[in-house]
């Protein structure tokens, strides 16, 4: 009876275990305890921030956007919610990112001399040789989902026009980190409150941004490392060959088909041809005029797709559409120009005049 | 001892008219896949998931296979055999006498454990070899290109097989012991099978509502999906190890529930 008896409670407490291990399985990792470290003043950390050269490192990247934008068919990554991406990098401009699209990847790929973005929901290999005297626009996107560079950019750009503080300490990805907080100054027209970046505290590398609006406790969009390690990557990470069933194109004959999709024809009418900038730091607007045939050529789709985003204004400079999200604001007028930044609707309504 | 029992445990298995059958059944799965996507012809690629990469890539016709089967085929086949184990003894009025003999309860719970794993693992490689032959034969191969773009050598590819096999088995074994709980519980096999689809059907269904995203994490078949980072390269073993812990959690609740039953059952 009583080896029954043991069974028993042997075996209940398999269950219990198993439930208990759903339970923990359940729950978010939990951010752990902020760590001790020697206090830093904030002008020589943005200091050693700017001056950092990560070196080389893989990691884990995970976005949780919340900036309420629509989802565009070419970056599913950027539509609201949490996504993740795997990059990895040797330092010298070598570089790999994996991102996961639900059961499919795009894998963007710099040997140092090419870039490969391949797609498997397309099979598609796209293939572009690096010009000396051209930008490199696949690593521009690929850059956009690591947060050391990211971060940089944003506090070389904005570190004049901000109060900057370090704000305790934050553990990223394992790492001690210590917390940078960018306020723009109150004579900012911004919508962000302020930038939040986690920089480690070894490598004064960012490992995580937050950006926080005004009237909102929880970030509107996060970039950080979930995971990381720092040192030698395997080469062969840099290194592509197109598998054997995929087609192989040049960006060029990309761009020739992609006049059919309707997304992208609102993002070419935004990239206008020479951006105008207005204005310093935080509420700096760009704006660009759109040839009045581009602005015909806009498919029926995309001007469907651009009505539903958007809500129609109108004022002494005219009318227009204007498209809000949480950290930024476009407005778009009927006669073709556009002005766009991270302030509030009435900034554009004042700038939108300057455009030439 | 106990290897005896067990021998003879999967040798009654596979004697079965119903098991033969079922195999059987399970073997064409990658032969139609195969065979539909060599007619469907060049022009295909592209689409979600793997079936974008398939094309003219024989080896992945194994994990594409058991990736499609793991949803609703191979949980069925582990509920047919977890009812039989218990509930379908109990019909036939043998499970008394298995009761009855001086032998643990607990070790028979083992036994058929044991019986539903071995022919669970199988299976699944019965499918992942027919698989590959059927993939090289209909598509060709050439290593195995996988979803982040790269080729893996065709030694690479068998190993990315093996490990797929083993991880859909153990998800298979976990349902088959949620199974086997139920089954303890009643006489009735098709009780079993029904019971078991249903839940996982259900289950299926609630992950669809981004609504009951707090519930998600309970659910087994959440873990289904994440399993095809096996194809990613180099392989994310966040979600794998997930799925592997979820199902982990459901063997552990299964064979308890299953044991307190068999250990409180009068004989």
């Amino acid at each position: 009876m009583n080896k029954r008896k043991v069974t028993l409670a042997a075996a209940a407490a398999g269950v219990i275990t198993g439930a208990a291990g759903l339970s923990l399985l359940a729950m978010p990792a939990g951010a752990g305890q902020p760590p001790t470290l020697p206090d830093v003043s904030a002008e020589s950390l943005v200091e050693q921030v700017l001056t950092s050269k990560p070196g080389a490192f893989g990691g884990t990247v995970e976005v949780d956007n919340k900036l309420g934008l629509p989802s565009i068919a070419e970056i599913p990554q950027l539509a609201d919610g949490k996504h993740s991406a795997r990059i990895w990098t040797d330092g010298n401009g070598k570089f790999r990112a994996a991102l996961p699209n639900g059961q499919s990847e795009q894998t963007i790929v710099d040997d140092g001399t090419t870039t490969w973005s391949w797609n498997s929901a397309d099979n598609e290999v796209t293939k572009s040789e690096h010009k000396a005297d051209q930008p490199r626009p696949a690593e521009d996107k690929s850059e956009s989902v690591n947060p050391a560079e990211a971060a940089k950019q944003v506090v070389g750009m904005t570190k004049e026009f901000s109060d900057i503080t370090v704000d305790g300490t934050a553990r990223v990805a394992n790492r001690a980190a210590y917390e940078l907080v960018l306020t723009p100054k109150a004579s900012e027209k911004t919508l962000i409150r302020e930038v939040r970046i986690a920089v480690d505290s070894e490598l004064k590398m960012p490992l995580r941004v937050q950006v926080l609006t005004n009237g909102t406790s929880e970030p509107a969009g996060t970039v950080g490392f979930s995971e990381i390690n720092v040192g030698p990557q395997d080469a062969k990470l840099f290194e592509f060959t197109p598998p054997a069933n995929a087609k192989v194109t040049t960006p060029e004959a990309k761009e020739e088909r992609r006049g059919q999709k309707p997304e992208l024809g609102i993002e070419q009418a935004l990239q206008g041809k020479d951006p105008q900038f207005f204005g310093t730091g935080w509420d700096t607007v760009v704006g660009a005029r759109i040839p009045a045939e581009a602005m015909t050529q806009v498919p029926a789709e995309a001007q469907g797709l651009v009505d539903k985003f958007t809500k129609k204004v109108s004022g002494a400079w005219g009318s227009g559409q204007i498209f809000t999200t949480k950290v930024a604001t476009i407005l778009i007028a009927d006669d073709g120009r556009v002005v766009a930044g991270a302030v509030p609707e009435q900034v554009l309504f004042d700038t939108i005049g300057q455009v030439k | 001892m106990i290897t005896r029992q067990l021998g003879s445990e999967v040798r009654w298995m596979l004697r079965r008219p119903r098991t033969l059958i079922g195999l059987f059944g399970l073997v064409l799965v990658p032969i139609v896949i195969s065979f539909g996507i060599w007619t469907a012809g060049e022009d295909g690629g592209g689409g979600p998931g793997l079936s974008a990469i398939i094309q003219g890539n024989g080896l992945v016709v194994p994990i594409f296979t058991l990736f499609l089967s793991l949803n609703l085929l191979l949980p069925l086949v582990a509920s047919i055999w977890a009812a039989d184990g218990l509930a379908g003894e109990a019909q036939h009025g043998t499970l008394r006498g298995l009761l009855v003999a001086p032998v643990s309860r607990v070790r028979l719970l083992f036994v058929k454990l044991f019986g539903l794993a071995a022919m669970s693992l199988f299976a699944v490689t019965l499918m992942a070899v027919v698989g590959i032959i059927a993939g090289t034969a209909f598509l060709g191969s050439d290593g195995m290109a996988t979803l982040s773009g790269t080729t893996l050598s065709t030694g690479e590819g068998l190993v990315r097989i093996a490990l797929f096999v083993v991880l859909v088995t153990f998800q298979m074994v976990s349902v088959g012991a949620v199974a086997l709980a139920v089954s303890a519980t009643t006489e009735h096999p098709l009780v079993v099978q029904a019971a078991t689809m249903v839940t996982i059907i259900v289950f299926q269904v609630l992950g669809q509502f981004s609504s009951l995203d707090w519930l998600h994490p309970f659910l087994i078949t959440t873990g289904f999906p994440g399993l095809v980072d096996v194809m990613r390269d180099p392989i994310p073993w966040d979600q794998i190890g997930d799925s592997t812990l979820l199902a982990g959690c459901y063997l552990l609740i299964g064979t308890g529930l299953a044991a307190i039953r068999l250990v409180t059952k009068d004989s």
